[in-house]
């Protein structure tokens, strides 16, 4: 049986200015747009919730709402640094983290550094260290698998701590509302009431064809819900889908050496971050910016690689397809995409006929 | 300019022009036919720059001049006229295209704007055999390659001796040739590349009619008047591969079959082989030659054929679709197929053809 844990920050953005402007705290906040510029609500404080300023809507209506709404202009700079020391602190405890966004994620912690067999102990911990080190509270789901983690951990908000051990499971399921799922938004959730599906377990007992008829693809996964039944792994890494790097040059150059010098660099860097991530590219994109701001790119795709000189010698190609040497250059890139796995050319079966032989 | 023509005359010029035009081409005056009345007929004159088509029909000229005109267009419009007599005129407000009680009005581009194109000298000329042009055309277009970066295999290699005419054709992995014995009336060697376009459009003009072909060498084009028609071609530049060396000398393995049964066979077989290698093996064996084929996807299939042969067994894997080729433009009842070896060149050659000879060389598949 798997320990999946879910985390989500509380009322993220604004518990962050919360905690950083003192006089914004115990006071209704929302971070967002101008209210005059059709600005949206990015996050609402727990006292702006009570008013139903909710995230998403638009700022005119949560100012309407609640007159006396604080409003900040979000910082995302800083909310990704809260971010990163929150997932740091996650990844100390398993390799298996999941992030959904800045302030949420799935952590598989079957086994974790800290050695503890209970999902709810390390759930618990990552709660009080979240709340030492940062100042801010987490709300955490435990359960067998993804889907329960997450359901779990919206239960109680916020600081909250839900957990489903395996012989409750059962019990939670019988309690779910259709729409508790994600996935199962109001339109879907109406069709499924009026087949007479209120819980999730009802639909254990409906007839497939009519279920398929009514949610259409989403039929074999509600049917695995309604068994409690969720085989998605945590994955740690969301797939890249491409690696660079680029380079601005403090005086803009027209020396075709140094370029060349420098899409070396580069396009080694893109082969040797191929290498440590077991992937190979099919593709090299060359990126030039004049000194005129005015940017282009060029790309070459062929048999996926991750040869440092076969890339190299791409990158420095599509140095043709540019008006390097004769307009100064203010930036360069070289990134890798479109990833696959290595193709050794099979011996064509067809033989030619040897005529340069 | 005012012309009366016959529908039917016109409408079977114009079907020879549908494959000269191109319809996406980026210059807008090349999907026109360029058309000229004078004294009693019809000229008309299409090009895509590398193939031109001139020919005439009998009309009745009202007032001589020119024009241009979609050729798609009133190819289209020609086809769903009845048998009738057709009416194009120019009046100051355009062209008007009319029959019986349809009437219609086309656009028009500027005649200035028809590029010029180069007229036979009509010296220099040979006499090519029509039936033998023919049969050239029809066992070599197939092995030309469509679209290969080696433009010169782009087309068919086209040979005239004093006393003889040959056309060689090659993708690079088999090669036909065709070589007919015939007084050609020039005393001076020709060699030219002829575009695949020209070899499929002159298949076309030699698919009715008879008389002698009158071909002439210009000095960027090629010209061949086959009757009222004239094809004229660009060259292409560049050095067709030796293609005398990969004929080869030593096969010394030669087997007989039944043209129809062993095309049958090969057909059958080739249903259960790779779909992307159609790639089918012939077991040589002692009185008997099984075809086969194997693929992991749809199975496997086997055809057996009795043979004259006591020479070594011997087993080599061909492209089916090389071998159809050969096999659907051959008319002899018997064909040979000659052997080295399983990964060297085979040679198939019809068995008592009269006219002509022809040499198909296939390279085989790794086994």
């Amino acid at each position: 049986m798997r320990r999946i844990l879910h985390v989500d920050m509380d009322a993220f953005y604004a518990s962050v200015e919360q905690r950083d402007h003192p006089d914004l705290r115990g006071r209704p906040v929302a971070v967002g747009g101008d209210a005059e510029k059709r600005g949206v609500v990015a996050a609402a404080s727990y006292e702006a919730r009570t008013f139903g300023v909710r995230s998403a809507i638009p700022m005119a209506r949560a100012k309407r709402l609640c007159p006396s709404l604080v409003i900040v202009r979000p910082d995302f700079t800083k909310y990704r640094a809260v971010s990163q020391q929150v997932f740091a602190m996650f990844r100390d405890v398993t390799p298996l983290v999941e992030p959904l966004s800045l302030d949420e994620a799935y952590l598989d912690v079957t086994e974790n550094a800290w050695g503890e067999p209970l999902g709810t102990t390390v759930a618990r911990r990552l709660k009080d260290q979240i709340r030492e080190r940062t100042g801010l509270t987490a709300s955490a789901g435990v359960a067998p698998n993804k889907f329960l983690a997450k359901i779990a951990s919206g239960w109680q908000k916020p600081d909250g701590l839900t957990v489903i051990a395996p012989e409750r499971v059962e019990t939670f399921l019988q309690s779910l509302p259709i729409d508790a799922l994600w996935g199962v938004g109001p339109v879907t959730a109406r069709k499924l009431r009026a087949r007479g599906i209120h819980k999730l377990v009802d639909i254990r007992t409906v007839d497939p064809r009519m279920l398929h008829d009514t949610v259409g693809s989403l039929a074999d996964w509600l049917a695995r819900l309604a068994h409690g039944i969720d085989d998605r792994p945590v994955v740690s890494e969301r797939h890249p889908k491409s690696s660079g790097s680029e380079r601005t040059f403090a005086d803009d150059v027209t020396d075709l050496d140094d370029i060349r010098d420098t899409i070396r660099t580069m396009a080694r860097n893109a082969a040797a971050w191929l290498v440590r991530h077991e992937l190979y590219a099919r593709t090299v994109t060359l990126k030039v910016r004049y000194d005129d701001f005015t940017t282009i790119t060029r790309s070459h795709s062929d048999a996926p690689t991750r040869d440092a000189n076969a890339i190299v010698a791409r990158a420095r190609a599509l140095l043709e397809k540019t008006e390097v040497g004769e307009r100064p250059v203010r930036l360069l890139g070289v990134s890798v995409h479109n990833f696959g796995p290595e193709v050794t050319p099979a011996p064509e079966p067809q033989a030619r006929l040897p005529f340069d032989v | 300019m005012q012309l009366v023509v016959r529908k039917n005359d016109l409408l079977r010029e114009l079907q020879l022009f549908q494959g000269i035009v191109e319809r996406k081409n980026t210059i807008p005056i090349l999907a026109n036919v360029l058309i000229e009345a004078n004294g009693d007929e019809v000229r008309m004159l299409a090009t895509d720059l590398e193939v031109a088509l001139r020919s005439r029909c009998p009309a009745t000229v009202g007032k001589n001049g020119s024009l241009t005109l979609p050729a798609k267009k009133l190819y289209e419009i020609l086809r769903a006229l009845p048998e009738t007599d057709v009416r194009i005129e120019e009046d100051k407000q355009g062209v008007k295209v009319s029959a019986d009680r349809f009437d219609s009005r086309m656009q028009t581009l500027p005649r200035e704007d028809f590029p010029t194109l180069p007229e036979p000298s009509g010296k220099a000329r040979a006499t090519l055999p029509r039936a033998a042009l023919k049969e050239m055309v029809a066992k070599t277009q197939f092995a030309i390659t469509g679209e290969d970066t080696r433009f010169f295999l782009n087309g068919a290699k086209f040979v005239l001796k004093p006393d003889s005419l040959t056309m060689v054709a090659t993708d690079g992995h088999r090669l036909a040739l065709v070589e007919v014995m015939h007084k050609v009336g020039i005393t001076e060697e020709v060699g030219v590349i002829l575009p695949k376009k020209t070899i499929m459009e002159l298949g076309k003009l030699l698919a009715e009619g008879d008389g002698d072909v009158l071909f002439e060498s210009g000095e960027n084009h090629l010209f061949f008047e086959v009757g009222d028609r004239v094809l004229i071609s660009r060259m292409i530049d560049g050095q067709f591969p030796a293609y005398e060396r990969v004929i080869p000398k030593e096969n010394d393995k030669r087997i007989e079959f039944e043209k129809e049964r062993l095309t049958s066979a090969v057909k059958r077989v080739a249903l259960l082989s790779n779909e992307r290698s159609r790639s089918v093996k012939v077991e040589i064996g002692a009185g008997k030659v099984d075809v086969t084929s194997s693929s992991s996807e749809f199975g496997e299939a086997r055809e057996e054929l009795a043979v004259e042969y006591d020479g070594e067994p011997l087993t080599i894997s061909f492209n089916a679709q090389y071998v159809l080729d050969f096999l659907n433009v051959v008319e002899t009842d018997v064909v040979a197929l000659s052997l080295k070896d399983e990964v060297s060149q085979a040679v198939m050659t019809p068995v008592s053809a009269e006219g002509y000879n022809y040499t198909y060389v296939i390279m085989p598949m790794r086994l």
